[in-house]
């Protein structure tokens, strides 16, 4: 590839690169296979080209926003993590993969974004200070509803309304299925031996930052701290493939109110902003005394100086009315 | 598989008897249990079980398999079944409102596809083409073929629920008639699928059709790989 491709995330935040696991599944992947990506972490999908987070900006094929479709492109530029593993581990992978969306993701999406007490103390309150005024105002609530639509539509209405039975079935499933996870990695490095793989980006990207979250009501969490080898396999990936993302300057730059900005992305937005608001105010301004004749341009004489004059022509006009 | 007595009942309001609203459940003393995995869960409480004898990497691995099933095949079939327009208008409309009469047999079909159709774009299908829904399959159906090799089940010498999961879909798809016979061919690409699927239904079936007190209906539906 001539020109890196660029890949727009949401920002880093709890010791992580990235909080979404969407977001961190590409980036780890990226970082698996070496592919030259240029990474833009925003903190609000409208910097992104599509729309949507994560999005890959190529050269040929636009920008293309959905995980799995970004990791085929990853792979089909040549950056394949899946290289050397044998057609029954490709089809382990599938399957693995297909757990984790079914079993765990769901009840992850529920732990951070519908479970009350996490989601007002804790996700919301990230979301609102990283997300640039105006926007942080409305958009959590507005993602907030978008995964409550669709736990809603994969669960049933059933499910929702019924947080005993939510808990013990639900949850259980997901417990379930990271002790699965457990075992399954037994103490090797990665899920397939000494190099990692697309399912070994996709695992991490899901249990990480269910890890490192500081959660208020953090059952699943506890269940997965629990579960000593796959904290250590996070942690080790964390500290080979993300040294010195690792304890973040985005973290801090939002609460100082994002002035300076740990990313360099934010300031030409911010002082455009800036000079925007001063701008319009100036316009508004101006507008008001055009309008009002306390200003006028006549040829020769500018400004409040002719004040006199378009008073004068005013009482002219109304005396001859 | 498990050896346990069954007697098959066929109704048109089997979704809405459910206690979760789906299909199938089992109706056993005063209890009724619904889907696959609770069915499963329950049979095991009461004794009866085909995965005890596979170790805990093995549990691991049927697990996301038949997750994998879940997660590619059965979106693929609703999908086939509601979001494509041909199948709807062809096969699915007038299956599923077959039982009632004009004009509920319309309005509970567009429901159910309104619903169907919501589902799809929640977990983002809606979006798919056919073709690479029919492609996704083709993967699916490559993975099972890898994991089975040339055993006779997933887990060698006995089958397990994985092997009743997988015969159920692929069944289906191998013997329900579509408008097209794509989704078969995809599953036919892989002999040692339809092989499988073979060998359940005779070792499993062909037997306990004639001591079957089935309604004649359900006779009547039952098509044969073999034909």
């Amino acid at each position: 590839m001539a020109a890196p491709m660029e890949l727009f995330c949401w920002a880093g935040g709890w010791g992580l690169p990235s909080v979404d696991p969407d977001c961190l599944a590409v980036l780890t992947y990226a970082r698996f296979t070496g592919a030259p990506l240029k990474v833009h972490r925003v903190s609000s999908p409208w910097r992104s080209p599509s729309g949507r987070l994560p999005a890959l900006k190529t050269r040929d094929e636009g920008t293309i926003s959905k995980t799995q479709q970004i990791i085929t492109h990853l792979r089909k530029q040549k950056y394949n993590a899946d290289y050397d593993l044998s057609a029954t581990q490709g089809a382990d992978t599938l399957a693995f993969v297909s757990l984790l969306e079914e079993k765990l993701l769901p009840v992850l999406i529920h732990t951070f974004w519908v479970d009350a007490k996490n989601y007002v103390e804790h996700t919301r309150k990230w979301y609102a200070e990283t997300i640039p005024f105006p926007l942080n105002f409305f958009l959590p609530n507005c993602m907030h509803k978008q995964h409550v639509e669709r736990l809603q539509l994969m669960w049933g209405d059933g499910y929702m309304e019924d947080e005993e039975k939510l808990e013990k079935e639900l949850y259980r499933d997901a417990r379930e299925c990271l002790t699965l996870l457990s075992q399954r990695l037994g103490s090797q490095k990665f899920f397939f031996g000494d190099s990692p793989a697309s399912l070994d980006a996709f695992v991490f990207s899901r249990l990480a930052p269910l890890l490192k979250a500081k959660l208020p009501n953090g059952k699943l969490q506890q269940h997965l701290k629990s579960l000593q080898n796959l904290c250590n396999y996070c942690t080790s990936i964390l500290s080979l493939y993300f040294p010195w993302d690792g304890g973040d300057p985005p973290t801090s730059a939002p609460r100082v109110g994002g002035a300076e900005g740990g990313d360099a992305e934010e300031d030409p937005h911010k002082r455009r902003n800036q000079l925007l608001s001063v701008l319009v105010g100036l316009a508004a301004m101006l507008g008001y005394a055009f309008l009002s004749g306390i200003v006028s341009i006549q040829r020769g004489a500018v400004g409040p100086a002719g004040r006199q004059p378009i008073a004068l022509e005013e009482e002219e006009e109304e005396e001859e009315e | 598989m498990c050896n346990l007595p069954v007697r098959v009942v066929c109704r048109a309001n089997a979704e809405y008897m459910s206690p979760s609203g789906k299909v199938p459940f089992i109706h056993v003393g005063n209890q009724v249990v619904s889907e696959l995995g609770p069915i499963v869960q329950f049979v095991k409480a009461k004794g009866h079980s085909l995965s005890d004898g596979l170790d805990e990497v093995q549990k691991a691995e049927m697990k996301a398999y038949m997750e994998l099933v879940n997660n590619m095949l059965l979106t693929a079939e609703l999908y086939l079944q509601w979001c494509d327009d041909v199948t709807v208008e062809e096969i699915t409309h007038p299956r599923y409102g077959s039982p009632y009469p004009w004009p509920l047999n319309r309005i509970l079909a567009y429901q159910k596809q309104w619903e169907i159709r919501r589902k799809m774009k929640a977990i983002g299908w809606a979006g798919k083409s056919l073709e690479q829904v029919l492609e996704d399959v083709d993967q699916c159906c490559q993975a099972l073929s890898q994991r089975l090799g040339t055993q006779p089940y997933f887990f060698n010498k006995q089958p397990t629920e994985l092997d009743a999961l997988v015969f159920g879909h692929l069944f289906t798809i191998l013997t329900t008639q579509l408008t097209t016979d794509e989704l078969s061919e995809k599953v036919k690409n892989y002999g040692n699928l339809t092989a499988f699927c073979r060998r359940i239904e005779q070792q499993y079936f062909e037997g306990h059709d004639k001591d079957n007190s089935g309604t004649a209906a359900a006779r009547s539906a039952k098509r044969s790989l073999l034909r």
